[in-house]
């Protein structure tokens, strides 16, 4: 067996790979490497939507659509936008098409108390719980959110939340934003809320599925979109709250770099061998 | 004194380990880690559909009767239509919850197909139809990327008449035209799953970063009693394979 | 019963139903019609919700058949394990129910299905940390396939690898470090080549549901119908 085999079968050993991925994570968070994280021009200009668009009273309507294991890229996003909008004096009526939205909407709300100081139930925030129906209960709250459920997630009744006396329709609210692990999540928003009604709508998406829905982005179905934990980081930034986002960077650093270092070093024996076997060397 | 909250955090740890424990070999603790949570998804399902349906339908009928009869009456025949999707279970009469089952595909479809021509075609179509000459270069050359990789995109996907190449015969322009399409969609395509790739990367990596600091990280001891019970798991199975 | 009520009347409810939704949505009679329209398509949306949530429940209880069969026909090698699942399961539900009777009950304590004590107690220690941990399990996968399989053969490869780089060194701080270009470049990659490349798949998204729509209306789509006659 040549070097380069010995060294692929030593390199291709799972146990090796997944302990040095374990603590390519491990390591940076325990010491961390402190590299700056610049903030990209797409999130200067979600950012800059908000500032320049909503005012204090302004109305917007959060969809908390992620499963637990998505909560460390969507949680900072949803984190930081919250607080942008409170400190702007939004209301904020959040809901969930996905019934994981509970559970998440529930460690978002324990992670982030201190947003919630001061900001009362019914008036300045609700949240309305679970909808079962996807894209059909999308267009049903889109016409009205009362005529579609009676009571919250708590079990008050809608109509005596001061809030929810306010926005009742998809025409009632400034923004919308979609936070969400689902590609068809936005596809219902985009279909039911903005092709209609022409409501604004922000993504918060996670990294995977953000390419696939660029094009709505592009073709300004959307005003913007936060991409995974490194936006989440970056708004973090923005609205001076520090979290999980900017926490995951460095070990984001390092776990890519070694992912990268191994697909290079995979390629370099492979090519190495492809060279040696033409040359009629050993294979 | 251990509090159900302790124990909360301490089981969120060994959870995680155990099913951690997978990748380097199936074991027992996987196994038991495993029909939890099968378990905690299907009886949260069950609980989280009887919470829609309490606030949609069960609580306004009951909190307000008068009303909901006079308004909301129709929404019986759902509820009826709901009941009998448990007829599936019976070899007779498992046609019944057909009934169901044709509303919400008609509902959902009809509901996508009255914005799916406007939101996934028109819209996406106008906007490509972008300036191809300018003043400014850079814009002029992401527009020229656009409109290429899009057309060469939908040559490959869509436009399947392909012009074909009479053998000996010079090639149509037709032809050449749809074959270099044809490659620049191709070449566009790996661009895009490129990216994807890579924010594949940053997703898979980020569900391990933020598992390490919500729920290993904080409960260490509970994590390292619950690694040693994995790992006599998997010595033990490895033994018994031997 | 008839092969018309077993099948025709449910594909004929589909085709009414899509038919008049569409119809409804693009032309527009008189006012009064509008708005009767609307009122019917609010309330066909609302019926689709009700339905779903007993699909949901339906989906539950085949799990639990399903364990259940495997309980009984099944030896000790498996039983334990189902046992574990159905007591779960049963224990879930249990709670759930205590929740929403106390929500009718005793109103004033604020206690509904999800806020049930032993219910958060048992989604936020034992679903959440288990459904965190199946997803995150796959980067040990990607990790590995990526050593395995990524390898430049040819140049579209090569075109996917040198994207990936530029995309990943654009994602991380590090990348900011090596050279300050990766992060602009990145977003550049993502507004242009990447949205001229999902736009195609984008319409054909669109296209095909379009002609899914076209064959349920026209009785040729009936894998919706279930097992056959």
């Amino acid at each position: 067996m040549s070097g380069l085999s010995s060294l692929e079968k030593v390199l291709g050993s799972k146990e090796l790979l997944y302990t040095l991925l374990l603590l390519s994570v491990i390591l940076p968070i325990l010491h961390p490497l402190g590299i700056p994280v610049e903030i990209s021009q797409r999130t200067r200009d979600v950012y800059g939507y908000i500032e320049k668009n909503l005012r204090s009273g302004c109305r917007v309507y959060i969809e908390v659509y992620y499963e637990v294991a998505a909560r460390g890229e969507l949680e900072p996003n949803l984190i930081a936008l919250t607080k942008h909008l409170f400190d702007k004096g939004c209301k904020i009526v959040y809901g969930s098409l996905g019934a994981f939205g509970v559970v998440a909407f529930s460690l978002f709300k324990s992670m982030a108390s201190d947003l919630f100081e001061g900001k009362e139930y019914g008036r300045d925030y609700v949240y309305l719980g679970y909808i079962a129906g996807g894209e059909a209960a999308s267009a049903s709250l889109a016409k009205s959110i009362k005529g579609t459920i009676s009571v919250d997630n708590y079990g008050n009744r809608l109509e005596d939340l001061p809030l929810m006396r306010e926005v009742d329709k998809a025409t009632d609210f400034d923004l919308v934003i979609i936070v969400s692990s689902g590609t068809d999540v936005f596809s219902y928003y985009v279909r039911q809320w903005h092709t209609p009604y022409g409501v604004p709508l922000l993504f918060a998406a996670l990294s995977v599925i953000a390419p696939s829905i660029e094009p709505f982005v592009g073709a300004k179905q959307a005003v913007g979109m936060l991409v995974g934990q490194r936006s989440a980081a970056e708004y973090e930034v923005l609205v001076g709250r520090l979290g999980l986002g900017i926490a995951s960077m460095d070990a984001q650093s390092t776990s890519h770099m070694l992912i990268v270092a191994f697909i290079i070093i995979g390629n370099a024996i492979y090519w190495g061998k492809r060279v040696s076997s033409k040359k009629g060397g050993s294979k | 004194m251990i509090s159900w909250d302790l124990f909360g955090a301490w089981l969120c740890a060994a959870m995680v380990v155990w099913i951690y424990s997978f990748v380097y070999r199936d074991n027992v603790f996987y196994k038991v880690a495993e029909h939890m949570f099968v378990g905690t998804a299907a009886g949260y399902s069950i609980a989280l559909a009887l919470d829609s349906l309490n606030r949609v339908l069960i609580s306004p009928a009951v909190r307000s009767p008068q009303t909901f009869l006079t308004t909301s009456w129709h929404y019986l025949i759902p509820a009826i239509l709901g009941v009998l999707m448990f007829a599936k279970y019976s070899r007779k009469y498992y046609w019944l919850a057909r009934y169901a089952v044709a509303i919400n595909i008609a509902v959902g479809t009809g509901l996508a197909l009255r914005t799916v021509p406007i939101a996934n075609v028109v819209r996406q179509i106008t906007a490509t139809i972008v300036p191809l000459w300018g003043s400014d270069p850079v814009k002029v050359f992401n527009n020229w990327v656009l409109v290429l990789i899009t057309l060469g995109g939908l040559t490959y996907f869509l436009f399947t008449i392909f012009p074909r190449r009479v053998e000996g015969a010079r090639a149509s322009p037709q032809h050449l035209v749809y074959r270099a399409l044809y490659y620049i969609g191709i070449y566009g395509m790996m661009v895009g799953f490129g990216a994807l790739f890579a924010n594949t990367i940053m997703t898979r990596v980020g569900f391990l970063i933020s598992i390490y600091l919500i729920y290993i990280q904080p409960q260490a001891w509970a994590s390292i009693i619950a690694a040693v019970l994995a790992a006599i798991a998997i010595i033990v199975g490895i033994l018994r394979k031997k | 019963m008839s092969l018309v009520v077993r099948r025709h009347i449910p594909q004929l409810i589909v085709t009414v139903i899509i038919i008049l939704t569409v119809a409804f949505y693009y032309l527009y009679i008189n006012k009064g019609i509008a708005e009767s329209f609307t009122t019917a398509d609010k309330a066909l949306s609302d019926w689709a919700v009700i339905i779903t949530s007993f699909a949901l429940i339906v989906g539950g209880i085949d799990i639990l058949r399903f364990h259940l069969v495997r309980l009984r026909k099944e030896g000790l090698k498996q039983a334990p394990f189902s046992a574990v699942t159905i007591g779960l399961l049963v224990v879930m539900v249990f709670f759930a129910l205590h929740g929403w009777f106390l929500s009718y009950a005793d109103p004033k304590a604020g206690i509904t299905i999800t806020t049930q004590p032993q219910f958060r107690w048992l989604y936020l220690n034992v679903y959440a940390p288990a459904d965190a941990a199946m997803y995150s399990i796959l980067v040990f996968y990607i990790a590995s396939a990526s050593y395995r399989a990524f390898r430049v053969r040819n140049p579209m490869a090569l075109l996917l690898l040198v994207t990936a780089l530029i995309v990943i060194f654009g994602n991380t701080t590090i990348g900011g470090l090596i050279w300050p270009g990766f992060l602009p470049l990145r977003d550049w990659i993502m507004t242009v080549p990447n949205t001229a490349a999902f736009r195609p798949i984008t319409i054909g998204a669109g296209l095909g549901t379009i002609i899914l729509g076209l064959r349920l209306l026209t009785w040729r789509e009936v894998s919706w119908l279930g097992r056959r006659e």
